[in-house]
């Protein structure tokens, strides 16, 4: 007897601690067909994954909620191995292959098939037995015709293109026994365009033998092209469950985005449209930042405005301030009011009047082991001099200008803190955000990048780093360009919204723009030219 | 951070016997100021009088009777053998006979109306002419020394010091003691005064004793003369060498042990609620001070509470402590500016090491001296270090991530590169090179150069405390410009450096700039605390001698409470005096517990480089980031 579905999941909530990450998520496949798992970052997809391969992740925070069940027997998977056990594999993002071994022996790694030898036979000890390459390759020659590579399979990975490595890994997981779900990690993510065709046909060439896909992506056209049916989550929920056939890429691209509640922050809206005067022009920047590429951006940021920089994680949009503040080697050409500015200098780019809020709090933003004083009061010290004066002739930081300045801004930020001596260290992520923040307003600067000011900070926090943005603008003036995968966050405060995509900027839309416009920048669609005529 | 129930209870306990111990060896102190314990000596001394001199009559006896019976066989015309039999058998019947006679003294059986008074007066006669003894000594040495200063053998101190030259330590006695000749040194005229008057009491104590013991003849008197007055006398008696000298004569009670043992049942005492606090607030103290910190403490208290327990001299040890924690300090300080810009601990001090060396040997060959000398020596040595600082910081830019053991392999290279060039450099004074041959010495003295230059600037005693205070006052000096580099534009830009590298990048700050910085002062400051070291020390040591150095500065640092990629002053100064401390109380101590090996030297390596390992293990602890 054959279940109906290979694999259904029902009701799955997971929480870690207090934050509730899914809740009653449920997901069904069907044998030999490809479903699709869409969602932004944070919508769920790697949490569900885990739980169907039994991470340790999710047994060592107190498991899940919810029933799976495999072929229609129910299942409680503990294990990657035991997961493997029951026919699911999965093709990984990242790939894990050695480099050192042929095709052959990655894809029998550890499942090696052995003959018996003289000695193993004497000891009884099955370690003793020796390798039947015959056979392996025999196996590892089937499974690369399966996914239709014609590669020799005694070639050594070392070398090998990124896409047959994508396809050695699937060959590998095809060449398990009982294979009944193969899970593909956004595969397309690091292939060239006839590769994913290529992968894509390949897949439907899977499913056609029985096999069941799941295909996690972002990227909507991919989806239309190659899906069965797809299930779309948003924010931890189930938004819906959809058969190809009968959906259209905009309804996808509007369920991906969806309303999610409430603005963050109630924002009144600019007293009329400002004079165009441009602030900061990108000519073709190239950004070499390892995992956010930037690959040719032109934007222009108008004097007095808030632009939001939105996109998928790695599409590139947090290296498009790392760029211009000079702490990636970049490309191309930036003007600043009118100025040219160099590239590649930090200091050029802080002297000039520029300053940033860095993604990365931990690791650029802050020194941990100093007190928030002299965290505040850094860059100024160091690029324009303030908070010196001279001791035995020497220049000395002057304590009692970088306290008062410090509890001003402590105040004005709302900066928990037992005092302005307190290791910025202990303090929690929010607290930690408003210091780089209260950094940044010390240089007094005429534009501002803020890079993700809300990952990984609770909501009251958020509230009020946005709302000290917008105060900032309004009353200063100052000209602020906000990058965030938190598209709500975007749409809230900023005047314009530009849209990343593999490097590039997609679109620039405004904030009140339909969700499916967003959806389908996202996916790399520009919404004036694809598939969204009834907007255009 | 709330204390456990077992927490409480074994603080409660401990705190209990602290209090027993404390009490009993307080009334024990006590009791040995007062008439009872003035009584307890006199029985003692009594007692043993009595017993030493009860078995030097009966050994008179004895011969007396042996006398008698070889007289009879010998009248009775008896052989050889015959004598010989008889005599063993008549010494047999008197060892008999005297056996339940003197080994047991019971005082209240013996009538001691006069001895009293004689012991008495024996005793104040040696006191006198043995404070007398001491003073006149005294000055006689100062006189001879005035003639002619002291001249230790060369070869000697070269010798002993060459064994310590592969650790790169100094040896503990910081003060060597004035070796005079003693040969020449004549009684004085008041001293044979006392003599005299020693004499007559000692007649009148001898005639007291035949009172007691009919059986002495002055023949054994005489035998006994100097076990007596050893006996009743030595030279720093106090009470517990007194009790210790008597005790093993007559029993002792449990009263007499309390007063014997009185300060040391408080040292216990304290130490047990030092134990005692420290179980009670052991969470916070650990949240505080960190493992290895209050290990080492503990280990430090530990042996201050033994240095007392077994009368070593607490007050000279710390004072040594002190001395070698300053002389030392410099070249822990070094550490700082290298954990600050982000090079972690600077194992190649060494370099730094060879340039303040190669300013002192300059100094000793163009003749300077005092003062100067020492700033000479200082001035030049910083500049060859922050050449060499400069060439260092570049290459370890362009090694950054394997700082540790760059800076190890550079450092133990340069030992050996330069162990070639000692032997090849051009320099000529005698007091540089061997008598023969080429090459520079392996142990230079200082004298006639800078030598306790510091150590000795306002120096002053308080009591068998010496407090170098030029020397402090150097290390202050040094600490003080360092905290005001530490808080100037640059220093605040190295900090960030070494804190956080992308941080300042990402401020515009040149992190290679930085680096280098910060290892041309840790080099300079290498320099400066090597010199500041030989000053102290006496002596420059070439060769293989600065090898360890690094390490052992690197430990001290670790120890304060540093990580190694943060640190402030006050590790320096706490891990400086801790690490010297450990290692100054450990070796005293040590050979006391196992006398008469070489335990203090295995203890020595075995301590520091212990303490070294432990702090690398725990190097990374501490830091937030």
């Amino acid at each position: 007897m054959t279940a109906e579905y290979v694999l259904e999941m029902r009701d799955i909530t997971k929480r870690y601690g207090e934050t509730t990450v899914l809740s009653n998520v449920s997901l069904s496949v069907r044998p030999g067909e490809i479903h699709a798992l869409l969602g932004e970052n944070g919508a769920g997809k790697s949490t569900l994954m885990n739980v169907l391969f039994g991470m340790p992740v999710i047994h060592a925070t107190g498991g899940y909620e919810g029933s799976v069940s495999i072929e229609g027997n129910p299942a409680h998977i503990l294990s990657p191995h035991a997961a493997m056990d029951m026919g699911i594999g999965m093709v990984h993002q990242e790939f894990m292959l050695l480099p050192g071994f042929n095709i052959t022996e990655n894809i029998k790694l550890n499942r090696e098939i052995t003959k018996p030898t003289l000695l193993s036979r004497a000891l009884r000890n099955k370690n003793l037995e020796n390798l039947d390459m015959a056979t392996m390759h025999r196996d590892a020659r089937k499974a690369l015709d399966s996914v239709g590579m014609g590669i020799d399979e005694y070639t050594l990975v070392a070398g090998l293109p990124v896409g047959y490595m994508q396809f050695i890994e699937i060959a590998r997981e095809i060449d398990k026994k009982g294979i009944k779900l193969l899970v593909f990690d956004e595969p397309t993510a690091v292939l060239t365009e006839s590769e994913a065709d290529k992968l894509i046909s390949v897949m439907k060439k899977i499913a056609a033998s029985g096999i069941a896909i799941i295909f996690i992506t972002h990227r909507l056209d991919e989806v239309m092209a190659a899906s069965d049916s797809i299930t779309i989550l948003r924010d931890g929920k189930l938004a819906a469950t959809r058969r190809a056939k009968e959906t259209t890429l905009v309804e996808l691209a509007e369920l991906m985005i969806g309303r999610k509640g409430e603005a963050v922050v109630d924002v009144p809206k600019k007293r009329g449209q400002a004079a165009k005067a441009s602030a900061l022009t990108i000519k073709n920047l190239v950004v070499d930042m390892p995992g956010e590429e930037v690959k040719g951006v032109n934007l222009d940021v108008y004097e007095g405005e808030i632009l939001g920089i939105g996109g998928l994680a790695g599409q590139g949009k947090i290296g498009i301030p790392n760029g211009v503040m000079g702490l990636y080697p970049a490309e191309g050409a930036i003007e600043l009011f009118g100025k040219p500015l160099p590239l590649n200098s930090a200091r050029t780019a802080l002297e000039s009047g520029m300053a940033m809020v860095s993604e990365d709090r931990r690791g650029v933003g802050l020194l941990l082991d100093q007190s928030i004083e002299d965290n505040i009061a850094f860059s100024a010290m160091q690029v324009h001099g303030r908070f010196l004066h001279r001791v035995l002739g020497l220049t000395s930081k002057n304590g009692p200008a970088v306290r008062k300045h410090a509890q001003q801004l402590i105040k004005d930020l709302d900066i928990r803190c037992t005092s302005s001596k307190q290791a910025v260290g202990t303090l929690s992520g929010g607290n930690q955000q408003k210091v780089c923040v209260a950094r940044a307003l010390t240089m007094n600067p005429k534009f501002l990048f803020v890079s993700e000011p809300t990952r990984g900070i609770d909501i009251g926090a958020k509230r009020l780093v946005l709302e000290t943005l917008v105060r900032l603008n309004r009353e200063r003036g100052m000209t602020i360009v906000m990058v965030s995968s938190e598209l709500l966050e975007l749409r809230s405060i900023c005047d314009r919204i530009a849209i990343v995509s593999e490097g590039q900027v997609v679109d620039i839309l405004p904030p009140d723009s339909p969700d499916a416009d967003f959806g389908l920048a996202m996916s790399g669609l520009k919404p004036t030219e694809g598939g969204m005529p009834e907007h255009a | 951070m709330r204390s456990t129930r077992s927490q409480r209870i074994a603080t409660i306990v401990l705190l209990v016997a602290a209090v027993a111990l404390i009490g009993g060896g307080v009334l024990g102190v006590m009791n040995r100021f007062s008439d009872s314990g003035e009584q307890m000596l006199r029985d003692l001394r009594l007692t043993a009088l009595l017993i030493t001199t009860g078995k030097g009559s009966v050994e008179a006896m004895i011969e007396a009777e042996k006398d008698a019976a070889r007289a009879r066989v010998k009248a009775e015309g008896g052989k050889l053998d015959a004598i010989k039999a008889a005599v063993a058998e008549a010494e047999t019947n008197a060892r008999a006979a005297a056996e339940n006679m003197v080994t047991e003294v019971d005082l209240s059986t013996v009538d001691t109306s006069e001895l009293v008074p004689a012991v008495e007066a024996m005793l104040v006669a040696q006191r006198a002419l043995d404070v007398q003894t001491t003073k006149d000594e005294a000055a006689y040495i100062e006189k001879m020394q005035e003639i002619q200063p002291t001249p230790a053998p060369e070869e000697d101190v070269d010798a002993s010091l060459t064994e310590d030259a592969g650790l790169g330590e100094a040896e503990l006695e910081l003060e060597e003691a004035p070796k005079v000749d003693m040969s020449g040194f004549v009684a004085t005229a008041e001293m044979a005064a006392l003599q005299a008057s020693v004499d007559e009491a000692f007649l009148n104590l001898s005639a007291a004793l035949k009172g007691v013991y009919p059986v002495l003849d002055d023949a054994s008197l005489h035998t006994l003369t100097p076990t007596i007055k050893n006996l009743l006398y030595q030279r720093g008696d106090n009470f517990e060498s007194q009790y210790d000298r008597l005790a093993g004569f007559g029993q002792s009670g449990l009263g007499t042990w309390v007063t014997r043992f009185g300060d040391d049942m408080v040292t216990v005492g304290v130490a047990l609620i030092l134990v005692a606090l420290l179980v009670f607030f052991g969470r916070p103290l650990l949240k505080s001070l960190g493992l290895p910190r209050l290990i080492i403490t503990v280990f430090f208290m530990l042996m201050c509470v033994l240095a007392v327990v077994y009368d070593l001299s607490l007050t000279v040890l710390l004072s040594n402590a002190v001395v070698r924690m300053a002389m030392n300090s410099i070249l822990v300080l070094a550490m700082l500016p290298g954990i600050q810009c982000g090079i972690s601990l600077n194992l190649g001090l060494p370099l730094g090491i060879i340039g303040g060396l190669l300013g002192g040997l300059m100094c000793i060959e163009f003749g300077f001296q005092g003062l100067w000398g020492f700033l000479f020596a200082i001035a030049t040595g910083c500049s060859i270090a922050a050449v060499i600082g400069f060439g260092y910081g570049h290459l370890l830019n362009r090694l950054k991530g394997n700082e540790m053991q760059v800076t190890t392999y550079v450092g133990f290279s340069v030992v050996s590169l330069m162990s070639i060039a000692w032997m090849l450099l051009p320099f000529n004074s005698p007091k540089l090179r061997w008598p023969l041959g080429p090459g520079l010495r392996v142990t230079l003295r200082l004298e006639g150069a800078y030598k306790h230059i510091l150590n000795d600037f306002l120096e002053f005693r308080i009591g068998g405390f010496t407090v170098p205070t030029g020397l402090l006052l150097f290390m202050a000096l040094c600490c003080v410009l360092m905290w005001l580099f530490s808080r100037s534009k640059t220093g605040v830009a190295m900090q960030a450096v070494g804190n956080n590298p992308r941080f300042a990048e990402a401020t515009g700050v040149s992190v290679n700039r930085m680096r280098v910085i910060g290892t041309v002062l840790s080099t300079v400051l290498g320099a400066v605390g090597i010199i500041v070291y030989s000053q102290s020390y006496g002596f420059m040591q070439l060769y293989s001698a600065p090898r360890q150095m690094g390490f052992i500065a690197a430990s001290a640092i670790l120890i304060g409470g540093a990580s190694t990629s943060r640190a402030k002053i006050s590790h320096v100064i706490i891990g400086s005096f801790l690490f010297q401390g450990v290692l100054t109380l450990g070796m005293p101590v040590a050979n006391v517990l196992v006398p008469q090996s070489t335990i203090s030297e295995t203890m020595r390596i075995l301590i520091s480089n212990g303490i070294i390992l432990y702090a690398l293990t725990k190097a990374g602890g501490g830091s937030r980031a």
